[in-house]
């Protein structure tokens, strides 16, 4: 009897094991599954599910956007599911994994090519999305391979944001953005450190692919292709060569501090970044930031931008990056409604209105137009800013090919290795190219 | 006698004659039927919920899974993987030094504080709660976020440093050098669990031996060497067993402490951090399971030892 | 020195060591003082922390972490008012939430723990090493690799976004620290109780139910407040399985104050943290009694 009972209870082992792995089988992209993500059709009426992440802010305002999204579209009732930043991918891979990916989901750039590359995002185009009013450059970070999978939900740009009160402590003018090098922008961190007595001149320059990105562009590199690294380690050791120059030069300020500030966006949260509490003349941020970092330090600051090789801003190659996309579920059941949701937000004054560009300035041209007098003096100039600097713009840059998401993570680590004196830079940047080259999953 | 072995053998009396025999043999039927009973909760559980689990990630240990699409299967591919990958090196190490380091300390402070408390004084109760405090916010945010704050250049710790006249100035969390200590030190500082085992643990030894060895002249320290560890050597076991298989899968603290990069530059990339930034972080969870199943084994091969060698110190009252 | 164990008087004894009956001496008094004071320094280290972000709920977020001392100059209770009401539901309603999952683990952990472990340790069937063994693994192998099958299966079964997968495990003895910790502390309990319990007429069960378990007190108590603590603490689990933010427990609604990207509000996280720290530590303080009282009982019957 004990044997039966044994092999029974292996057996039901064995099953339970085939069916989960049946299970995961079954949860790919395409393939027929039973439940669905979030959405359902009952008599003509759509329920689908809509994932964002944010803070409450954010949340209170896309639950008035829903409410409102629901009286213009009564066969559609959306339900929301709010995360934080961190904990929304972990929830939204092992949704995907499980076959239950909420129906309308905001999206990276960081993760966008990871979900359309392997077929989890709807072809947001062909299922009727609008963006024939967007403002040039906008809509392209959305394509991947060729598809549009991701409408941008606010539009912002790579910017050194700047403190004028310790500028002044420093009895220095804010430098011209315009026609600063990266040499220029060393020294001005240089002196502006020394003189106002605080321990960076300039943080974050480093440690984030966007400034990375730009020194790329402007020697006619790219971060990424379609299928590959977009530069040579060789770059690579160029940007870290740079980066211990300003080391040496006192723009950056020690090792240590360097590492205890962290990575933007993977170290201090922002109200504790260096330049809010006081510790920093000129931060790299995303323009969208500006709001949030006024707040925090109680401060006006500054928004000036990257430098170039030239000394000439209309050469720095800037580009309009997403904020934040809307992208949908290929397995959603009701493509359309999906649709409909992303048209609405992208495309109607009532959205715009209660969005208020906490997401980031809005890409429709004509409601950006629209809303610019009704945002607060912060976000005021940072539409201004947007507007601005359009004549510097090139080619929009592509997404990061699935894998690529954690180039800047990697390049801080050996970044910090360098500066630790633990590896030499032509060591680090071949390590680190090589590094990003193995995670790619093209 | 060991414990493992003492589970895996069937304890046979003699049985002399027919009639014992077939008693003997009754019961040792009931009893085996009895154990299947009691154990089926645990037998459901095991079936539904962990066995397949289980061997879905021993499965997917050999596919290429990204969760997003299906897994391929690839065979051996990732173990090979495995041993090219200096960061999993690296993670070992990390994790390593934490265990050898980390458990023993925690462990002798657990006993040491239980023991104070265990003699039975004013405010006992109130002591216990705060000295456990730590460990119910341990794995708070809040908590590993202050935690890191303290270790600052400008944090706390430094701050009371300099209060001593040491210029201290070094940012503890940011030294690649340092950084993994302040880790060990946070376990160090949420003791309350095993030192709550070891109370009640402390509190099943009656205090008639202690008696009994003062009045016959027994130093604190004999009656410590004699009494006390031969009877709590059972809840000194269990505590070690578990602390050395949760300290091998520590995670939050690193964590929250690192803000999931495992820096600076790898230092506090503990084994599950690297484990999660591979399978969560670049969708590689046949890789991560792998590495699962490599710690499982590393695991196993510890409390193996751990299970040998109790046999020369645990005693057990059965 | 006899070695110890008469084995009734192993549960008979009064627990505490005590001076013999001379009274306090001289020197008893000075270590006692000395024992206080080192304990006292100790527990202010150990606490310093949270006296801190006590200190910081009742701040602005603007100077919170400007501010490393404890001295506070207003109280700004803004946090508690506001932060109560400050995500899409007031704050209790995720303290429910909590509640209810953790009163069920409690219960299932109780439940089917004991079971298991009173199985392991006093039962002799076909194939316990094995069993022992295998529930041993299943503690060893880290948790991010099983939750996606498992997530898997809970979908399949449609227990996502309700409370069943974060309490039906544990009325299953998933949890095998506890039956690990259980086994333990009945290889203590000495067999000639059961013995003599079984000479008495009692089958298993009521040896389990009348002399074993009123035993385990301390067991049973560890085992009640670890899974109180630990489930009330749990992040990722909810996270996964619960998408209906009105289903929250209270560590993802306490995230949800923070975004890393746009500025948290640190204030109201940490008062609620500390709102959602009193029932941890009400807990404690009141089951730790129980941690102690099991030994009341005495042996024989």
């Amino acid at each position: 009897m004990a044997l039966n009972r044994r092999q029974f209870l292996i057996g039901a082992g064995g099953l339970a094991a085939a069916a989960t792995t049946t299970g995961l089988g079954a949860c790919a992209p395409g393939a027929p599954s039973g439940s669905q993500g979030g959405g359902g059709e009952q008599g003509g009426k759509t329920n689908l599910a809509l994932a964002w992440w944010g803070n409450p802010t954010r949340n209170k305002n896309t639950e008035a956007e829903i409410q409102a999204f629901q009286q213009a579209n009564p066969n559609i009732t959306l339900a929301g599911q709010p995360g934080d930043f961190a904990g929304y991918w972990d929830k939204l891979a092992t949704q995907t994994a499980g076959g239950q990916a909420p129906d309308i989901i905001q999206m990276d750039m960081a993760y966008i090519a990871e979900y359309g590359n392997r077929g989890a995002l709807l072809d947001l185009e062909k299922t009727g999305a609008d963006t024939s009013k967007f403002v040039e450059g906008t809509v392209d970070s959305g394509r991947i391979n060729g598809q549009l999978v991701g409408v941008n939900a606010g539009i912002n740009s790579a910017v050194i944001v700047a403190n004028p009160k310790i500028f002044e402590k420093a009895k220095m003018d804010v430098p011209d953005d315009k026609t600063w090098t990266w040499d220029q922008l060393s020294d001005v961190a240089a002196e502006v450190a020394s003189k106002a007595g605080v321990p960076f001149g300039v943080v974050y320059l480093f440690g984030g692919d966007p400034m990375f990105g730009a020194y790329l562009r402007q020697n006619g590199k790219e971060l990424f292709t379609e299928k590959d690294v977009g530069f040579e380690p060789a770059d690579a050791q160029a940007w870290f060569d740079l980066m211990m120059k300003f080391q040496k030069a006192g723009s950056i300020g020690t090792p240590q501090q360097i590492s205890e500030e962290g990575s933007p966006g993977g170290g201090k949260p922002i109200d504790q970044s260096a330049i809010v509490l006081g510790k920093a003349a000129l931060q790299y941020q995303n323009s969208n930031q500006l709001e949030a970092l006024n707040a925090a330090s109680g401060e006006s600051l500054k928004l000036l931008r990257a430098p170039s090789l030239a000394g000439k801003a209309t050469e720095r190659k800037a580009w309009y990056k997403a904020s934040m996309l809307w992208s949908a579920s290929a397995k959603t059941k009701n493509p359309e409604a999906a649709v409909a949701w992303i048209n609405w937000f992208a495309n109607t004054k009532e959205a715009v209105d209660i969005d208020k560009a906490e997401r980031g300035i809005p890409p429709n041209a004509e409601l950006q137009e629209y809303i610019r007098p009704k945002l607060s003096p912060a976000q005021q100039e940072v539409a201004k800013f947007i507007v601005d600097i359009k004549p510097e713009l090139a080619s929009t840059p592509i997404a990061p090919p699935p894998g690529g998401g954690k180039l800047a993570e990697i390049m801080f680590r050996y970044e910090t290795d360098v500066l630790f004196g633990k590896a030499s830079t032509a060591e680090a940047a071949q390590k680190f190219v090589d590094e990003v080259k193995s995670n790619l999953q093209v | 006698m060991s414990a493992i072995s003492e589970l895996s053998t069937v304890h046979r009396v003699k049985a002399k004659t027919p009639e014992e025999k077939r008693l003997r043999a009754r019961e040792a039927a009931r009893d085996n039927k009895a154990g299947y009973l009691f154990l089926l909760p645990w037998l459901i559980g095991l079936v539904l919920i962990v066995a397949g689990p289980l061997i879905a990630s021993l499965y997917l240990s050999f596919t290429n899974y990204s969760l997003i699409q299906a897994p391929q299967w690839i065979g051996l591919e990732n173990y090979a993987r495995m041993l090219d990958d200096p960061r999993l090196l690296q993670s070992l190490k990390v994790t390593f030094i934490y265990v050898i380091v980390g458990v023993p300390l925690q462990l002798v402070v657990a006993l040491a504080i239980a023991m104070l408390l265990n003699e039975g004084m004013k405010g006992l109760a109130f002591y216990r709660s705060i000295f456990y405090l730590p460990s119910m916010l341990g794995a708070s945010v809040a908590i590993a976020l202050i935690w890191r704050q303290m270790f600052e250049s400008d944090g706390l710790v430094n701050q009371v440093l300099r209060l001593f006249g040491i210029p201290a100035t070094t940012s503890w969390i940011a030294d690649p050098k340092y950084a993994l200590s302040t880790i060990i030190l946070l376990h160090i500082w949420t003791f309350g669990s095993p030192m709550v085992i070891f109370l009640a643990g402390l509190r099943q030894i009656p205090g008639m031996y202690y008696e009994a060895a003062s009045v016959d002249g027994a130093s604190h320290w004999a009656q410590f060497r004699r009494i006390t560890l031969p009877l709590l050597s059972p809840i000194i076991f269990f505590n070690l067993v578990l602390q050395i298989i949760n300290a091998f899968q520590a995670f939050t603290q690193a964590f929250v402490v690192s803000n999931g990069t495992g820096g600076p530059s790898d230092s506090t990339l503990f084994y599950t951090l690297y484990l999660y930034q591979r399978g969560f972080g670049q969708f590689q969870m046949g890789y991560a399971a792998a590495m699962a199943w490599l710690l499982v084994v590393i695991i196993a091969a510890f409390t193996a030892i751990n299970f040998f060698f109790s046999k020369y110190w645990v005693f057990y009252g059965d | 020195m006899a070695t110890p164990l008469e084995t009734t008087a192993r549960l008979t004894g009064p627990a505490p060591q005590e001076a013999i009956h001379r009274g306090p001496t001289w020197r008893d008094r000075i270590r006692s003082v000395i024992k206080h004071i080192v304990l006292i320094v100790a527990s202010l280290i150990m606490i310093y922390p949270l006296l801190w972000m006590v200190a910081s709920s009742l701040r602005p977020t603007e100077i919170i972490f400007r501010t490393p001392g404890l001295w506070l100059n207003d109280l700004y209770i803004q946090n508690y008012t506001e932060g109560w009401y400050a995500l899409s539901y007031p704050f209790g309603q995720y303290i429910i939430n909590s509640f209810i999952v953790v009163v069920g683990a409690i219960a299932g952990n109780l439940f089917a723990c004991t079971l298991a472990a009173y199985a392991f340790a006093r039962l002799k069937f076909r194939l316990r090493g094995l069993w022992f063994s295998i529930m041993l693994l299943t503690i060893m192998l880290p948790f991010h690799v099983v939750i996606v099958p498992q997530y898997i299966i809970f979908n399949k079964l449609g227990f996502v976004n309700t409370f069943v997968p974060l309490i039906l495990p544990k009325f299953l003895a998933t949890d095998a620290f506890f039956v690990f910790l259980m086994v333990q502390f009945i290889r203590g309990i000495p067999r000639e109780l059961d013995e003599a319990a079984r000479i008495d007429g009692c089958g298993h069960w009521k040896i389990f139910s009348r002399v074993m378990l009123p035993l385990m007190g301390p067991a049973l108590a560890t085992t009640a407040i670890f899974t109180f603590i630990w489930t009330w603490s749990d992040f990722f689990t909810p996270l996964i399985y619960l998408t209906d933010p009105i289903a929250y427990t209270v560590p993802v609604a306490l995230r949800s104050f923070l975004d890393a990207t746009a500025g948290s509000n640190w204030g109201a996280m940490f008062a609620m943290s500390v709102v959602t720290l009193i029932p941890l530590f009400l807990v404690f303080l009141f089951g730790q009694r129980f941690l102690v009282k099991g030994i009341a009982t005495t042996g024989g019957k």
